[in-house]
């Protein structure tokens, strides 16, 4: 272990919380071990990339400007792809919604400015002719060209933009879902192994009930009920059956933790139950929750695109990649089969799931207390 | 800690008039079972000792023998499937075995501490000592969080590692065991506790450092006038350090007494056996080291009688069929034998 030099020069004072963050704990010494393998570092990088992109849609691909400058005031009307009611009204009383951007803009006032995203194109409609000086109207189906770089779907939207769109709702359900997932893996499975004895058992037996129920059946079963299904169901439905594998892990860990004896000499200093259970045994059974959490993040990535591609993904405007899938694949078997609106997708799906697993593979590889201290 | 009692009866040494100090600690007739698919095993049968203010009493006996166990017992934290069956534990008189939950985790800590065997594994591998100091302290008094870290480092410095304020942000295992042994010992005594149960806390360390453990040990008890409950398996340490010493085999306490009476003039066959079994400087090459014959007696099948009389060089018929009581034999001096009368044992060979 390097020893802090420079942390213990430090003054006293003031600096003494900044230094502490220095010092080498657990999880520096994991970054350190995870940062040696190139393929985990490459992964990490792409979910950063992926991350990005999610984040920042309207700024690549879009029909409304990043910022513009009309009478004088600037507004930023990219935040309509975030939330609809976040367009400002004084653009809607303009009339900005019946007419696309580039034109209004100059019609209203010739000297506004406006700065646009990467690609005019927009994941709900199809771009119109005249809308862009120069730009004709997108036809579609079209297979990739210069201004579709991924092609067109039937209704003539540009696929790139729909794709960069819908990265946002991928990863979201990755994320919510598996937020929810932790949560009740994570009280589950810590309260059957902190207690042990019968609430083991009856949670043991929870813990193995949804493992048993394939969960594609039960989430077609949850979504058949509702009658408006959203994403939000999705998300919901992925998160309240994908617990069990981090539940499994928290109880193991949780299990072995309580025989430790730094939870013995916490328990022999006062520390209350619930104080054992969360500031001393949680952050301990931390890591191989979160690399179940990563698979899982990739699961349900791979579950959404699922039901989407079978039509049950909730609004079916929402541009996911699951239901551009579904959009092409009734031409496959035609005499035009529309490729671009398989292959691209495919690999948007591909590409995230495969790099979240890389991710949770490394980041096991990294944390695992049985490699801490070699040198690999 | 002593047998009580009148000076020249056999009473029971269970009696709790104390020629010499103030009693802190007393455990009587504590019995602890570990319910098992293959049945109860008695892990502590019937102990019973004190502990007086201020002193120090050794707690002996081999591995297995329930020394750890009646240490969990006094916090009132028996592992399962353990469960303290019988007994009190009185600490200034007061029963903790009746106290709840709540009560006790008030008293665990701040009036009783304990430091552990494996410094390795004592501490929470994913927090900063320091911090960790910090929560002990925060866990018994309502202090800042900056005043908290200001009585850790000074926790810190006061068992001697030094730089503390360098040492208090880093983690366990940027630490030697010695060092985090240390840390334990200013964990233990961040809310000031009047007894500190030490179970085997220098096993692990070797053989320079457990002489700076204990020496740090006995001038912390001579600052802040605790008591110590010792527990080892290690004669020479206890030879060393203890006021006072008690001697268990087979889940009960077999003799008691001063540590140095005990030495020069052990009461009980196993006592004997023990302090024999030690090599001692000066022994000829040729001379064989003795042994007791025999094993510890496997805790759910205890001989019938005296646990001891199956490995004891001197049994009588009474041995096999009745089993002795913690008797003093004389002032000061307790011993579960039937075979000590009139103050002496039946080994009569000094060591």
């Amino acid at each position: 272990m390097k020893s802090q030099g420079a942390g213990a020069a430090a003054p006293r004072t003031g600096n003494q919380r900044k230094s502490a963050g220095r010092a080498a704990g657990y999880w520096s010494e994991v970054w350190r071990r995870y940062r040696k393998s190139r393929l985990g570092v490459l992964a990490l990088l792409m979910v950063v990339f992926l991350g990005l992109v999610a984040a920042g849609a309207p700024f690549i691909a879009g029909t409304r400007p990043i910022a513009c400058r009309y009478q004088g005031n600037w507004y930023f009307p990219c935040l309509y792809y975030y939330n609809q009611r976040w367009e400002n009204p004084v653009l809607i009383r303009e009339g900005f919604r019946r007419s696309p951007y580039p034109q209004r803009l100059r019609e209203k006032d010739p000297r506004s400015i406006a700065i646009w995203p990467l690609f005019y194109a927009d994941p709900y409609r199809r771009v119109e002719e005249g809308e862009w000086p120069g730009r004709p109207r997108d036809t579609g189906p079209s297979p990739p060209r210069l201004r579709n770089p991924f092609g067109t779907d039937d209704l003539g939207r540009d696929v790139l933009a729909r794709m960069v769109h819908g990265t946002s709702i991928a990863l979201l359900v990755g994320f919510v879902a598996m937020g929810i997932a932790a949560l009740i893996g994570l009280v589950v499975g810590g309260l059957a192994g902190y207690f042990g004895g019968w609430v083991d058992v009856v949670l043991s037996r929870l813990i193995e009930l949804v493992m048993a129920v394939p969960p594609i059946i039960l989430i077609l079963a949850l979504i058949a009920i509702l009658e408006r299904p959203t994403i939000w169901h999705t998300m919901a439905v992925i998160g309240c059956t994908r617990w069990e594998s981090i539940a499994r892990y928290a109880r193991g860990e949780f299990l072995r933790l309580k025989e430790t004896e730094f939870i013995t000499a916490a328990r022999a200093l006062g520390a209350s139950a619930p104080r054992i259970m969360f500031r001393h045994m949680l952050p301990n059974a931390l890591a191989p929750v979160v690399v179940a959490l990563t698979f899982g993040i990739a699961g349900a990535i791979l579950i959404e695109s699922g039901l989407s591609f079978l039509g049950l993904g909730g609004d079916p405007s929402a541009p996911s990649w699951g239901r551009i899938l579904n959009e092409g694949f009734p031409s496959l078997g035609g005499d035009s089969p529309q490729w671009w609106l398989i292959l691209f997708p495919g690999l948007g799906i591909f590409t995230a799931v495969l790099v979240y697993n890389l991710v949770g593979d490394t980041f096991q590889e990294a944390s695992d207390p049985r490699l801490r201290g070699s040198s690999r | 800690m002593s047998g009580s009692g009148d000076a020249g009866g056999r009473a029971t040494a269970s009696g709790t008039v104390t020629a010499r100090g103030e009693i802190l600690l007393e455990v009587r007739d504590l019995h602890v079972h570990f319910f098992t698919e293959s049945g109860a095993v008695r892990a502590v049968d019937g102990v019973t000792f004190q502990v007086e203010r201020g002193r120090t009493l050794g707690l002996v006996g081999e591995s297995g023998c329930g020394k750890s166990v009646t240490a969990l017992s006094i916090l009132g934290l028996v592992p399962r499937p353990g469960r303290i069956v019988g007994g009190s534990v009185k600490l200034e008189g007061r029963d903790l075995l009746a106290l709840g939950e709540r009560e006790m985790r008030g008293v665990r800590g701040s009036r009783i501490a304990m430091i552990f065997q494996e410094p390795m594994t004592s501490l929470n591998p994913v927090y900063a000592v320091g911090s960790q100091i910090s929560e002990a302290i925060r866990a018994h008094r309502r202090v800042s969080k900056g005043e908290a870290r200001d009585r850790a480092i000074d926790l810190l410095r006061r068992v001697k590692i030094p730089v503390p304020e360098r040492r208090a942000r880093e983690y366990p295992h940027q630490m030697s065991g010695g060092m985090r042994q240390r840390v334990m010992i200013a964990m233990a005594l961040a809310a000031s506790p009047s007894l500190l149960i030490a179970d085997e806390p220098t096993t692990a360390l070797d053989v320079t450092i457990q002489a700076q453990i204990m020496d740090l040990l006995q001038e912390l008890q001579a600052e802040l006038g605790m008591s110590i409950l010792l527990i080892t398996h290690n004669l020479a340490l206890v030879a060393e350090v203890a006021d006072d010493i008690a001697v268990m085999y087979a889940s009960k306490i077999v003799e008691q007494g001063p540590a140095r009476e005990v030495f020069t003039s052990p009461l009980h066959p196993y006592t004997h056996g023990l302090l024999h079994s030690i090599p001692r400087p000066g022994m000829s090459r040729k001379e064989k080291l003795r042994v007791i014959p025999g094993a510890v007696p496997n805790p759910l099948a205890f001989p019938s009688g005296c646990k001891f009389h199956p490995r004891c060089p001197a049994r009588e018929g009474l041995c096999e069929s009745s089993e002795p009581e913690l008797l003093e034999a004389r002032p000061g001096r307790a011993a579960a034998c039937h075979l000590v009368r009139d103050g002496v044992g039946p080994l009569k060979e000094t060591p």
